[in-house]
């Protein structure tokens, strides 16, 4: 009888390699941790920060009473375990997606039911307002180099399989944190909430951006030329709004319009690609360069002359009801303008476009194996069309993020080489929408920083320009796969060719 | 269904593939199409499956002429075809891999899977295999693989099957397996065509033979009209000799000694794990195993090509684990690579400069400026007639020739070496049979020379006739060294990952 021969790539191998990762990443954490302790810890034990955790006045965290803060706990509580415990989860694993959803709603609206009396009882609800903290510097180091060392060494010992990188994420955070914290030292108050919410809002374009990216390589196209879509988008967004004077409409189809330009430089790269089978790389750089040529000729020729044509006006901003009045969360993720929802809501359409849907299926087998695809049928080519184009789409989209989204006029040079930072973010993000989301906001997180230590400059020990160069930083490390092993669609950039 | 193939003629250029080719396929056959490498077999039915379009010649489906112009209207046609390189995506998963280009949607556009996965287990259950739709395909042994690809095919409810070498990549035992479900296809209702070059499956499995030869059809036959000799015979033209002959071995001094050796592949699993075995003068151990079973980085290892994580190989006493490659081959390992054309040859080379790829910093083919252009093509030329290297002349580029002919120009340089030890892998693959004879006798005539020899092959044929002892490889590791006339079912069920003791009891 038939004997089916093991696997080879066994799952023991695989937890091998992860193992040695563990080590690695906890030895990472635990130099973190240290550092947390000589540097942060090493500042004057009699200085204290200042963090201001928010700058909105009502909270959906009304104060209530002792028995009621005891009865939310206990209700808050019980939906939590019900929704995270493991035989839900056992059981949930077959069931829909839409259940799984459920799941995660329940599991928050418990959470948010158990951090209600918390907070309370913490004291963050002060007056009406969300209360500012005063914390010891040296004494956080401690507390922080602390925890990172016993994390560190917990890793390194018990060697974590699946959820190695989360920590050391998770360490990296901390350690940013206790940065800001050691910072703010003394004067000014510390706007935690302000930065974070800075960082979600000029994410927006490396959201639409990194998609953009991730759409296109999928299907096998390497679309260098998102700076160029970015700038094409930017430009004319503006210029749209301008001519209608900001009216409402106008700033609707000024988006759309951004898109289009996006679309239609995502088609030129594809005829060029994909027809004439020229070298991807090398279109997109073209683009790029016609396109930084082009704005600069609009921008002194006709822009500077007619300054009307280049207004500021910026998209609306948009508050949602309850969910924009939860401390810090709310003013950070719901409480941005129009644009900012929109990435969110292209990183869940492409999610669920590229992975649910027939046309996902067959972009993401052109993007690995197009002979294969052929031979069920498949139009490789016009697969590959399709999504640069609508991935040039999303991109010019993200070129208003630059002048709409902050409502400021177009400025010769203002994409400053983003569109190439999300090629770099989507390979941080495994070439998946979401995965692409955390990186930009993580990217996000460093620009605005970056842009808040200016506030701090006198107790900035380091030159500002290291902390503004940190993006870029992190981008070297990234594409040259500092952050372990990643995978790229197997046909990515290789050129198909019926016989 | 019945399938017919009328005049075909298709050509590449100067280079006619098919002549004339006339077929028939009947409803519920097994129909065998053998050939040698380059007979025009894949030709035919990539043509067949609208991957090709013929020159001349018409399709006929159930006696009506059909335009196929691209797979997708094979498919309609209820023509499936099973590639010797698997149409599979590696990354998706079964039911992904299966459901590709006819997904069902609900609502447009969302795969429907829920319908999709139990189409699929209907399906395989009613062909008896065992399936995981949601198991990665690249995760899955070939034998599974292979099963995904006739599913595929047979959920677009193909009526005639094409078969590409599917058992080039299978174990004996795996091989009997499929056979199993060959039948069962046939029974069915399902006509085959079933391509190949091995002769013995031929025999076994095959209603009607269609030999073909050089882009023609040289003979239609049934196995009970003939043998074994009588297809090689047709397959090539000529009497072919079947069996390697050689004298029995005088091993001599231990060459190489191979102690604990780790390797790690590019995704730096550990794909040999701690193998020892030593090759003395004037034997030949031949490595066997299904592939992707750790031969290629055992190989690479072998040759300096990758660096072990672990262990020693010590030639002639000097242990030479971390060098360069350069300080292997100077240590007189010769090196036959599996994938010729990419680690062997520069294509774009003539032959005479790939014949001193390696030697170009022996004073005789250098002078003070560079090259000497005068002595590489002599050697060129001289290699050439000596290994008889069919080309116009020694300055034509290697990558102008047939397998058989590149592969006697690595052999050729090789061996113009002082080696102490060859290493040939996978020293035949997708060469004919004339030229697996010429490579075969240069083999053994090595080894007669004095000189150790390694061959790693993943056909077992080649194994026996040519090994003097013969290591059978598993999982990255080396299940027993046994003796070439070990059967070959004990030698299939080591291949897959039986132990000796278990194979004998």
């Amino acid at each position: 009888m038939a004997t089916v021969s093991k696997e080879i790539v066994t799952l023991s191998n695989i937890r091998v390699v992860s193992r040695a990762r563990s080590l690695a990443y906890g030895i990472a954490l635990m130099v973190l941790g240290a550092i947390e302790i000589l540097w942060y810890g090493g500042a004057s034990s009699k200085l204290n920060t200042i963090v201001q955790l928010g700058y909105n006045t009502a909270t959906v965290m009304p104060a209530v009473g002792a028995v009621w803060r005891i009865a939310l706990l206990l209700i808050g509580g019980g939906i939590t375990y019900l929704a995270i415990k493991p035989q839900t989860l056992a059981s949930f694993a077959k069931a829909i997606t839409t259940v799984r959803g459920l799941r995660s709603v329940a599991a928050i609206v418990g959470a948010y039911l158990v951090i209600w009396p918390v907070l309370l009882w913490a004291g963050v609800n002060h007056g009406g307002q969300l209360r500012t903290f005063s914390l010891p510097v040296a004494t956080t180091g401690y507390v922080l180099g602390a925890v990172s060392i016993a994390t560190g060494v917990l890793m390194a010992w018990r060697r974590v399989d699946r959820s190695a990188s989360g920590l050391l994420y998770g360490g990296l955070i901390v350690f940013m944190l206790g940065f800001l914290i050691w910072v703010a030292r003394g004067s000014l108050p510390l706007q935690l909430t302000g930065i974070l919410a800075s960082a979600v809002a000029v994410s927006t374009f490396l959201i639409f951006g990194s998609v953009s990216g991730t759409l296109c390589e999928r299907a096998g196209v390497v679309n260098i030329a998102i700076e160029g879509q970015f700038m094409a988008g930017a430009l004319s967004s503006v210029v749209f709004v301008s001519v209608f004077h900001g009216s409402g409409m106008s700033k609707t189809l000024a988006l759309l319009l951004a898109g289009l330009f996006g679309a239609l430089f995502g088609w030129v790269l594809a005829v060029m690609a994909l027809r004439y089978q020229a070298n991807q790389v090398i279109v997109g750089v073209v683009i790029v360069a016609f396109c930084t040529a082009m704005s600069q000729f609009l921008m002194t020729q006709v822009l500077d002359v007619h300054q009307n044509l280049n207004g500021s006006f910026g998209l609306p901003v948009w508050s949602v009801p309850v969910l924009s009045k939860i401390p810090v969360l709310g003013p950070v993720l719901f409480d941005q303008n129009v644009l900012v929802f929109f990435a969110f809501a292209v990183v869940i359409i492409s999610s669920f476009v590229l992975f649910r849907t027939r046309w996902g299926l067959r972009v993401r087998s052109v993007g690995e194996k197009p002979i294969a695809s052929e031979t069920v049928g498949i139009d490789v080519i016009r697969m590959r069309y399709s999504a640069v184009i609508i991935g040039g789409f999303v991109a010019g989209i993200g070129g208003a993020g630059f002048t709409l989204g902050p409502g400021s006029s177009f400025n010769y040079g203002m994409t400053s080489g983003y569109g190439y930072i999300a090629l770099a973010i989507m390979i941080f993000g495994r070439w998946r929408p979401y995965g692409a989301l955390m990186a930009s906001l993580l990217f996000g997180f460093t620009i605005a920083l970056s842009a808040n230590l200016n506030l701090y400059l006198g107790q900035l020990v380091i030159p500002q320009q290291f902390i503004s160069a940190l993006p870029y930083v992190i981008t070297i490390l990234v594409v040259s796969g500092v952050v372990g092993r990643i995978r790229p669609p197997a046909a990515d950039g290789v050129p198909f060719q019926r016989n | 269904m019945k399938l017919e193939l009328r005049g075909i003629t298709k050509r590449f250029g100067s280079m006619t593939a098919n002549s004339n080719v006339n077929l028939v396929v009947k409803p519920g056959e097994i129909h065998c199409l053998l050939g040698e490498n380059g007979a025009g077999k894949s030709t035919l039915m990539n043509i067949l499956y609208g991957m090709l379009t013929p020159d001349e010649g018409q399709i006929l489906v159930n006696d009506e002429i059909v335009t196929i112009r691209d797979p997708k209207d094979a498919v309609a046609h209820g023509i499936g075809m099973v590639h010797q390189h698997f149409m599979l995506i590696p990354v998706f998963d079964v039911a992904d891999n299966v459901i590709l280009g006819s997904e069902p949607v609900k609502p447009w556009p969302v795969i429907d899977y829920k319908t999709a996965i139990a189409e699929l287990l209907v399906l395989a259950e009613k062909y008896g295999f065992e399936i995981d739709p949601r198991a990665t395909v690249e995760n899955l042994p070939i034998g599974t693989q292979q099963r995904v690809e006739i599913l595929k095919a047979l959920s677009h409810d193909a009526s005639v099957l094409i078969l590409d070498e599917p058992t080039a990549v299978l174990t004996p035992q795996e091989t009997d397996a499929f056979m199993v479900i060959l039948r069962s296809l046939k029974e069915s209702g399902k006509s085959i065509i079933f391509i190949t070059h091995k002769l013995r499956e031929v025999l076994e499995i095959a209603d009607v033979i269609t030999v073909m030869r050089l882009g023609e059809i040289v003979g239609v036959t049934t196995p009970s009209e003939t043998d074994e000799r009588g297809l090689a015979t047709m397959m090539v033209g000529r009497e072919v000799n079947l069996v390697v002959d050689k004298n029995p071995a005088t091993p001599g001094d231990v060459v190489l000694d191979v102690k604990d050796l780790f390797v790690e592949d590019e995704r730096g699993l550990t794909s040999v794990k701690g193998i020892s075995f030593e090759v003395r003068a004037g034997e030949i151990l031949a490595v066997a195993g299904v592939q992707g079973n750790g031969q290629t980085e055992l190989v690479e290892a072998l040759t300096g090509m990758r660096r072990p994580s672990g262990g020693e190989v010590i030639l002639n006493n000097v242990n030479l684990h971390g060098e360069s490659v350069r300080k292997f081959l100077d240590a007189g390992i010769g090196h036959v690579p599996e994938d010729r054309q990419r680690f062997g040859l520069v294509l774009s080379l003539s032959i005479s400069d790939n014949l001193v790829l390696d030697q170009l910093d022996d004073p005789k083919f250098h002078n003070r400026f560079g090259r000497n252009l005068k002595a590489i093509k002599l050697n060129g030329e001289q290699l050439r007639k000596e290994f008889d290297i069919r080309s116009q002349s020694a300055e034509e580029p290697v990558g102008a020739l047939s397998g058989g002919n590149q592969q006697k120009v690595v052999m050729a340089r090789e061996l113009s070496r002082e080696l102490k030890i060859l290493i040939c892998s996978q020293p035949t693959r997708g060469l004919d049979v004339g030229s697996i004879e010429f490579m075969h006798r240069q083999i053994v005539a090595i080894r007669d020379s004095g000189v150790a020899v390694i061959i790693v092959s993943s056909e077992l044929d080649e194994v026996v006739a040519l090994g003097d002892r013969i290591a059978v490889l598993f999982d990255g590791e080396i299940q027993d060294i046994v003796p070439p006339s070990t059967s070959r079912e004990d030698l299939g069920l080591l291949m897959a990952g039986a132990h000796s003791r278990e194979v004998s009891a």
